[in-house]
């Protein structure tokens, strides 16, 4: 059916799967206060996957399928104009089931994790389908505001999920360190948001493209603006310098927090990021290009080069991430479709990859966060060879090595690089992947090629049900991505077509 | 492959009959029964070695037993090994009679398989017969015959019996691989099988650590010839697009002479056959091959292989008559290791020693021969060099074993082969006594002996040739000319000196081994015997025509007047051309006058009185055994004893820089810089990582400072 | 026999077979039991060698392009096919592939002792993705087995190796891997190129041939190209992995490293290298700086080797030595010359493969490799002497051997273009003597005077299975390689005339003074697109786009 905004109801049917997310979440909360932590410990089975806790993440998950059905449902859709606030296009459902995959597997990781640290399920499941919907709303987001709004949703729910754990020290003080910076960070995003406003007379990215094209909007401000707006994505998607969080707030936070952060939020604020500006700003290209090229860079050398010294697997991943970031600002940097499409395929993969990975960490982790050195993961491969698989795939793939899903969106990112002739940055890109060898690698041999120190060192690892059924898609999708990307790639290549087409000087730029 | 392989069995291919109606018969052969005899012996050793190898293992060694009761290991050998070459020398005769009747002008080539072929160069394994492989053939089959048959009683003790004969047939099969190859490429092939060989059989006894040396010593010293050898056939391809001898040295004619394409060529091939032959600098190998055994020496440290080199320049003998630079190094690198060599010898006791020197000092001679355009000459010396040589090796040989057992029987360590040990020994074993006297007054040039007409017809070409009027640097052939006769003297007296040091005079071996000193065996006398009849008789078949109507030709009764000579006149026909076309004609008188014959008369007389001085000298000396020697050597003697200490010069110029330049290139540029540079992009990458997480202190406003470090920076790249 | 393979129709699944059996092997081994894994491992890879032995005359010895070739779509939208083809010059690379990971694997039965499964799994994994290497004809598939290649050689190395095994393969990964990478720009570049210049998204083989590129761009491709090799054959200075890869890594891993690892540096050279930037390859300074490092490769490493106490060691460097008579061969650009680098490349992985196994059983027996542990060998081993002797000499390129055909046309080939630079290379026949040759004396001559040496069994008949196929093979291609030559010569003139041609554009263009720059004029106007910094746009250089306010307007 066709979305005409001059109606309420359309509105809504264009923010169906977000309501969902959202009244879902409602009922989460209500299930998960109705019983007090007493009675969730003492229901609480030997097995983590059912009963007590578990109960409430089984629901979260229906939850998410849920929305995922309307998320398809969607693709019905068919919207008029591209100037509503809210987009009803690939780009979007595309970043959706992103989202939705992530929460999902997070959901999955997190049931050993609860049960463990004794949280209080109710929340924390709430939690992660009201950042989800935060995520969703910026992934749709046709208007700065809405940005914010999504953003701020997204994030507050975070912020509540890094300091979940009262158990560990470490918690607080990461929720606390996030939300100080995330403040400060968000102050900046605002005032561009504003100044943009001042410049160009709307919040609204259509009209934003459009005064920018024309040339009308004062240079200064807009100038100003994309500064502060980068400063603002910058923050969320951890570039550097903008990243000092990162670190401290991915190794306090729990382990099933972190990799929803290190992906999910992350690939929400990279959505974000590339329609505000490939769409929004593209006639200002030459403005932040160079920004984003130093951006990129930037973060890509300095990410890699600190995780190259981390021996808390944890914070390597951390620090991996935010190398991440630096690729995927690369596609930023590029700003054309082939790019475009890459980011989508890439966050996919990473996604998955990541969340595999921070998978494994939670399942090798002990009560209270422990386990988290690379020298605990010794001999780990023969003791638990399954498992140890998985994780060294999971490595390869995050490393980008042929054969797994991370190979392919690196791939389609040089693509992308390639189309705008960014060869100087993607020889940076290769160079950097190589340190990031390194540390990948490190924990494969450790995992391998170390004696264990001790006999049981790796009996403790449990790994429960609903993580294997984690595991497993994860793996699966790596390795299907990796070596059969057709599909996902043209449904990525597909999900932006004419996303940019508002500007057409980004035609252009590639050829 | 296979239906080469068989091929080369029924001396098929598709030999060029028709040339001048020469029918080869099983060339083919005459090199695949040696390399059968290799196989089979080579099985019997690996069989033998294993036996005994299980008897060390055992703690203990596996006893040989006496003659009668010996394995199979042990009998078989010595029917295969000589009999093999019995067979090749047969069959090689047949074609040797065969040539003689048939007046071949062109070599004929016997094409088998194709042995490398690119598209842009092809090279046969073919076989290549004309009247100089067929001397080859005739010298490395028929001695290497007599001496496999004289090894037989040589080694029969040797636990290593069928290894020996395996190397010694495999030898045979690679020198007649150099000798019978159509191409250089083929030569290349025998010649370094022949080197390896070679290293195998100087390292023999392999326990014994120099002798091991020794065998790689020669190896490496040989490789730089080859690698001489390699340039010299990149060139020859690179301009002839090919390595077959027939098309290069046709297109050779066309060579500007003495051009520089052609000396460089010529001299590159010096260059290996300075290695090969034991030329300044590169003889040092051969005296340290006297460490393997004595048939050994004889086989290939005297009557083939060092004289692969000469054979080379001879094959090569367009090329090196187009270039007279060439040449005339050719012949100084020889006359001057004459000399050098000769000198040496003087004050060796050694007697292996003593004979290593003097084949250094002949291969000089061989070399100043084809170096002055007499390739004829060359080969004839080889050739009855070839006849001497082996005997004096061989008849040293019997010696040496003859004093072994005499030390062995009453457990003496006393070295065998000094021949201050020696002395009187004609009563012991005379047989030996008198062919070793034959054979040295045939090398010291005594008419009628074989040496005397090789060796005079070499010294009175380089006087011809210097005195040609087209001759490039005739005062220096004079002066070849003049070292030549000195170096003939010395031969003379260190030759006398060593017989009389080993046979004449009262004895020194002790008087409880006296005893046990015996003639050697049939089996070995015999073959030192018929070289004896060769080393009178050989050189009658080349008696020069100015010598034979006068009275050293005896009056005409010796037959066959330069018969090699025209015998190999196809072969240096080209190279003959040439020289009449640039040297005109050669000269008819020695430097200071007087004709051939007069020199030869002079020559041989010279050599004659020297004998019969040194023999009153030498004999006059108070020789004492080595136990009770201590005679200080001081002034020229000391340095003629320790040869110049070349070895000495070599290894502190040329051995230990190398292995010190290696030794840097492996722990400092390898290690330290190269790796260095690695491992550093690692440090400094993560010295840089650790540097930067220096930030990450953990406090908020840190962070907060630092956010707003990057803001203020994205301002100021904006806005400025 | 032809009608044979014929009639099941050969020629159109053999190559896909190749690459998928030793996968297949890969689940077989996993699943038999502990104690059936090696046998298992070996008579699949036995059985793959047979398969492999079809293409000898399933092969047409008169064509010189790609043969047997198939495709499939594999990722449409960037034009990447799953398309493999076999040419005179991969030919023999896949046999000797087969061949030696057959030998490799039962050359390791006593040497692997722990996990075994995993071990042989991983070996045939290796070989499906080095006959991937060498058969692969689309750029894409090429690199994702070229890295590949790389994941079972590190847990290979790093697992079953010895004291630094953990160092040697992560320095063999990231050395590697640095050069692949650059590479992988270099390929998305062509790719880029083509989509742009042919309006097709491509990464075949044969199309990329077709693409136009400037003297400046090939030269920038060339480098990216050559690095990725270089650090593969290894070419000095880009060496020092190899060594230590070499002693730490497992005999099998050794093995197939020498044998097959190596080769696929060279063979990159002539696939990729030389036909897909002619004008740089034969650019006089590119291919002196080759030659140069060729040569420099020859002496250098071999000074190095004469002087390494570890028995392992010395062979290793000795590989370097070898690979730059490939070098050398490959970049005099002449017929001979390059069909001598294969005839080495081949030689070398019998012959440096068969000096690998043997140090192997000298480890397995005595527990250590330093040269001055041993001597008098012979004595109690001497089969093991003669086999180990034999090997030496066809190492050292003794002629009726294997080693010399290829060393003799690598350097004839060279001293037909670059006489000086052949003339220096071939004093490396010296220095092969003087690294080989004490090393055989210390070990297997000179006094038994060790105790424990005096126990040294001697081959065992596995053992022997083993070593005869080489030897025989040594000497066999030492006195017939007519065979081999008659099979490589059309692919490799096919390699020759592109360079040729380029040559020749290049000297109508300019004087040959400067051919790199001489197509730039070339009516194609990419000169722009070099890939240098500067080729960032809009602003040329992001350094001063940074600096410099470049408002919208």
């Amino acid at each position: 059916m066709e979305l005409d905004f001059s109606r309420q109801l359309h509105f809504f049917w264009a923010l169906v799967p977000e309501m969902i997310l959202c009244a879902w979440g409602m009922v989460v909360l209500l299930a998960g206060v109705s019983r007090s932590q007493k009675e969730q410990d003492d229901t609480a089975p030997r097995d983590p996957s059912f009963g007590g806790g578990a109960d409430m993440g089984w629901l979260a998950l229906v939850g998410v399928l849920v929305a995922a059905v309307a998320n398809g449902w969607m693709y019905g859709l068919e919207e008029i104009g591209r100037d509503g606030m809210i987009a009803v296009d690939g780009f979007r459902l595309f970043a959706n089931w992103i989202f939705l995959l992530a929460a999902a597997l997070t959901i999955l990781v997190s049931f050993a994790y609860v049960y463990r640290q004794r949280l209080q399920a109710g929340e924390f499941y709430g939690l992660i389908l009201f950042s989800t919907a935060g995520m969703m709303f910026m992934a749709g987001a046709r208007d700065l505001i809405v940005v914010f709004l999504g953003l701020e949703v997204m994030s507050i729910a975070v912020y509540a999920l890094t300091a979940f754990n009262r158990r560990d020290r470490r918690s607080a003080e990461a929720g606390l360190k996030y939300f100080l910076l995330g403040a400060f960070a968000t102050g900046f995003f605002l005032y561009g948001i504003t100044l943009l406003y001042g410049a160009t007379g709307s919040t609204n990215i259509a009209e934003i493209a459009r005064s920018v094209s024309s040339g009308q909007a004062p240079p200064t401000l807009l100038t100003l603006g994309i500064a502060f707006l980068t400063i603002g994505f910058g923050f969320k998607v951890s570039a550097v310098p903008f990243h000092m969080w990162t670190p401290d707030v991915y190794e306090g936070a729990p382990a099933p927090v972190t990799a929803f952060m290190s992906a999910a939020v992350k690939a929400a604020a990279f959505v974000a990021f590339l329609r505000v500006f490939m769409v929004g700003l593209d006639a200002a290209y030459d403005t932040w290009y160079p920004l984003m090229w130093w951006l990129a860079a930037i973060t890509m050398v300095a990410a890699n080069m600190i995780a190259l010294v981390q021996s808390n697997v944890k914070r390597m991943l951390a620090y991996s991430s935010i190398a991440h970031a630096g690729y995927l600002l690369v596609a930023v940097t590029a700003a054309n479709e082939t790019a475009a499409a890459g980011m989508l395929f890439y966050l996919l993969v990473y996604t998955v990859m990541n969340i595999g990975a921070f998978a494994i960490v939670i399942g090798v982790a002990h009560q209270a966060e422990e386990r988290l050195q690379v020298e605990d993961y010794a001999g780990f491969g023969w003791a638990q060879p399954t498992i140890g698989v998985l994780l060294t795939i999971f490595l390869l793939s995050l490393a980008g090595f042929p054969g797994t899903g991370g190979f392919m969106g690196k791939i389609y990112l040089l693509q992308g690089a390639a189309d705008a002739q960014l060869w100087f940055l993607s020889v940076i890109l290769v160079l950097t992947t190589i340190a990031s060898y390194w540390y990948y690698l490190r924990v494969a041999w450790f995992m391998w090629m170390k004696r264990q120190m001790t006999e049981d060192q790796h009996d403790s690892v449990i790994v429960p049900l609903p993580m294997r059924v984690a595991l497993v898609t994860a793996v699966v999708i790596v390795i299907y991505t990796g070596f059969f990307p057709s599909a996902a790639l043209d449904f990525a290549r597909a999900s932006v077509e004419g996303f940019g087409a508002m500007s057409g000087s980004m035609l252009g730029l590639g050829q | 492959m296979t239906a080469s392989l068989t091929a080369l069995v029924q001396g098929g291919g598709q030999a060029a009959a028709e040339a001048g109606h020469f029918e080869p018969f099983l060339p083919g052969l005459v090199v695949l029964l040696p390399l059968l005899g290799f196989v089979i012996n080579g099985v019997l050793a690996l069989q033998h070695a294993r036996a005994s190898a299980d008897a060390v293992r055992g703690g203990s060694e596996l006893a040989l037993g006496d003659s009668a009761s010996r394995p199979a290991t042990h009998t078989l050998p010595t029917w295969v090994g000589p009999g093999v070459m019995l067979a090749a020398f047969l069959i090689t005769l047949v074609n040797f009679t065969r040539m003689l009747g048939a007046h071949l002008e062109e070599p004929v080539v016997v094409h088998y398989w194709t042995w490398i072929a690119t598209g842009t160069f092809t090279v046969d394994a073919a076989i290549q017969l004309d009247q100089l492989s067929m001397v080859m053939m005739m010298v490395v089959t028929g001695v290497g015959f007599l001496i496999h048959v004289f090894s037989v009683g040589y080694m029969k003790e040797d636990p290593g019996y069928p290894r020996y004969f395996a190397y010694l047939n495999l030898f045979v099969f690679f020198m007649l691989v150099l000798v019978m190859g159509s191409s250089y490429a083929l030569m290349f092939v025998g010649w370094e099988g022949v080197g390896l060989c070679s290293y195998l059989l100087i390292g023999y006894w392999f326990s014994d650590r120099e002798k091991a040396d020794a065998g790689k010593k020669a190896f490496i010293v040989n490789r730089i010839g080859d690698a001489g050898f390699l340039i010299a056939m990149f060139l020859v391809f690179s301009n002839f697009g090919s390595l077959d001898y027939v098309p290069v040295f046709h297109d050779a004619e066309g060579l500007a002479y003495a051009g520089g394409l052609v000396t460089a060529i010529t001299l590159f091939f010096f260059v290996g056959a300075i290695g090969k032959s034991a030329q300044i600098p590169l003889y040092v190998w051969l005296p340290d091959a006297m460490a393997g055994p004595t048939p050994v020496s004889a086989l290939i440290h005297a009557a083939t292989m060092v004289t692969a080199g000469v054979y080379l320049v001879a094959r090569s003998s367009v090329l090196f008559a187009l270039a007279p630079l060439s040449s005339a190094v050719v012949a100084g690198i020889g006359v001057f290791t004459a000399l050098f060599a000769a000198t040496i010898a003087l004050k060796q006791n050694d007697i292996k020693k003593v004979l290593a020197y003097s084949t250094v000092s002949q291969l000089g001679y061989m070399f100043l021969g084809v170096g002055v355009g007499a390739y004829a000459a060359g080969i004839f010396h080889l050739m009855t060099h070839a006849f001497f040589k082996a005997l004096l090796f061989m008849g040293s040989g019997a010696v040496i074993h003859s004093m072994h057992e005499a030390y062995h029987a009453t457990h003496s360590h006393e070295d065998p082969q000094d021949m201050r040990n020696m002395g009187g020994l004609k009563d012991a074993m005379p047989i030996t006594w008198a062919t070793m006297w034959v054979a040295t007054l045939a090398i010291a040039g005594i008419w009628p002996f074989a040496g005397f007409f090789s060796k005079d017809e070499i010294i009175w070409q380089t006087a011809a040739f210097g005195g040609a009027e087209g001759a490039a640097y005739s005062a220096l052939y004079s002066l070849y000319w003049v070292i030549a006769l000195a170096a003939a003297m010395l031969t003379a007296f260190y030759m006398t000196r060593m017989m009389v040091m080993t046979f004449h005079g009262t004895n020194r071996t002790g008087e409880e081994e006296k005893k046990h000193l015996h003639e050697a065996p049939a089996v070995m006398w015999v073959p030192l015997a018929v070289l004896a009849v060769l080393s009178v008789f050989g050189g009658w078949v080349n008696v020069p025509e100015a010598l034979r109507s006068a009275w050293v030709g005896g009056m005409g009764i010796l037959p066959m007047s330069e018969w090699l000579h025209h015998w190999l006149e196809p072969v240096t026909l080209a190279a003959h051309h040439v020289q009449e076309e640039h040297l005109g004609e050669l000269a008819h008188s020695a430097p200071f006058g007087g004709g051939e014959v007069l020199w030869a008369t002079i020559s041989t007389a010279a050599a004659a009185v020297v004998v019969l001085v040194s023999l009153r000298v030498v004999a006059a000396q108070r020789v004492v055994p080595v136990a009770e020697d201590e005679t200080e050597l001081r002034g020229i003697a000391k340095v003629l004893y320790n040869k110049y200490y070349v070895d000495e010069f070599y290894d502190r110029v040329v051995v230990q820089p190398v292995v010190r330049f290696s030794r840097f290139c492996w722990k400092v540029i390898d290690a330290v810089v190269i790796d260095g540079v690695v491992n550093a992009v690692g440090w400094a990458a993560k010295a840089f990582g650790w540097g930067v997480s220096m930030f990450q202190t953990g406090t908020v406003n840190t962070y907060a400072f630092i956010l707003t470090v990057g803001v203020l920076f994205i301002l100021g790249a904006t806005l400025l | 026999m032809t009608a044979l393979l014929d009639s099941i129709g050969y020629a159109g699944w053999a190559l896909h077979a190749l690459v998928w059996l030793p996968v297949l092997g890969v689940g077989l081994v996993l699943w038999s039991a502990e104690a059936q894994a090696k046998t298992m491992a070996f008579w699949w890879s036995v059985g793959v060698f047979v398969l492999s032995l079809g293409l000898w005359w399933a092969f047409d010895p008169a064509e010189g392009g790609m043969q047997m070739q198939s495709t499939a779509p594999w990722i449409p939208a960037w034009g990447v096919n799953y398309s493999l083809g076999v040419d005179g010059i991969s030919l023999f690379m896949v046999m000797l592939t087969t061949f030696s990971t057959s030998i490799a694997i039962l050359g390791s039965f006593n040497y692997i002792k722990t996990r075994e499964r995993s071990f042989y799994a991983l070996m045939l994994l290796l070989e499906a993705a080095v006959v991937g290497v060498f058969v692969a004809t689309d750029l894409f598939l090429f690199y994702v087995f070229f890295e590949l290649t790389l994941v079972p050689m590190y847990f290979i190395v790093g697992i079953w190796g010895g004291e630094r095994r953990i160092y040697a393969a992560i320095k063999f990964f990231l050395y590697t891997a640095f050069g692949s990478l650059l590479m992988l720009v270099g390929i998305l570049y062509l790719f880029w190129k083509a989509k742009t210049m042919l309006g097709v998204a491509t990464f075949a083989y044969a199309d990329l041939l077709q693409v136009p590129l400037t003297g400046t761009e090939q030269l920038w491709l060339f480098t990216a190209f050559a690095l990725a090799f270089s650090v593969k054959v290894p070419v000095f200075p880009l060496h020092t992995w190899l060594p230590d890869a070499h002693v730490e890594a497992p005999t099998p891993g050794s093995v197939i490293l020498a044998a097959v690892l190596l080769k696929m540096g060279t063979y990159g050279f002539l696939r990729f290298l030389l036909p897909l930037f002619p004008i740089a390859a034969q650019h006089p300074t590119v291919v002196t700086t080759m030659l140069v490092l060729g040569v420099i490769g020859i002496l250098y490493t071999a000074w190095v080797a004469a002087v390494q106490p570890d028995a392992k060691k010395l062979v290793a460097y000795t590989s370097v030595a070898h690979m730059g008579f490939v070098v050398l061969g490959v970049f005099a650009l002449t017929v001979n010359g390059i069909q001598g680098g294969l005839v080495v490349m081949i030689s070398h992985g019998i012959s440096t493969g068969a000096l690998f196994l043997l140090l192997g059983m000298l480890y397995e027996r005595r527990h250590t490799r330093t040269i001055a542990d041993f001597g008098g060998i012979a004595r109690v081993a001497p089969w093991f002497a003669t086999a180990f002797v034999i090997t030496a000499l066809a190492s050292i390129g003794l002629p009726g051997t294997s080693g010399f055909v290829g060393e003799f046309l690598a350097l004839m080939g060279t001293f037909e273009t670059h006489p000086t630079i052949a003339m220096v290379a071939t004093l490396g026949v010296i220095f092969a003597a003087y690294y080989m040759l004490p090393m055989v004396q210390t070990v297997f001559f000179n006094k038994l005077d060790k105790t424990e040496n005096r126990e040294m069994a001697d081959l065992t008949s596995r053992e022997i299975v083993i070593l005869a196929p080489l030897v025989a093979l040594m000497i066999v291609i030492g006195w017939h390689p007519t065979p081999v030559l008659e099979r490589m010569e059309p692919s490799v003139r096919v390699v020759l005339e592109r360079v040729e041609a380029a040559r020749e554009a290049n000297a109508t263009t300019t004087d040959g003074a400067a051919p790199a720059l001489a197509y730039d004029d070339a009516p194609e106007g990419g000169s722009d697109s070099a890939p240098e910094v500067s080729s960032d746009p809009p602003t040329a250089d992001p350094s001063v786009g940074s600096l410099v306010p470049s408002d919208g307007q």
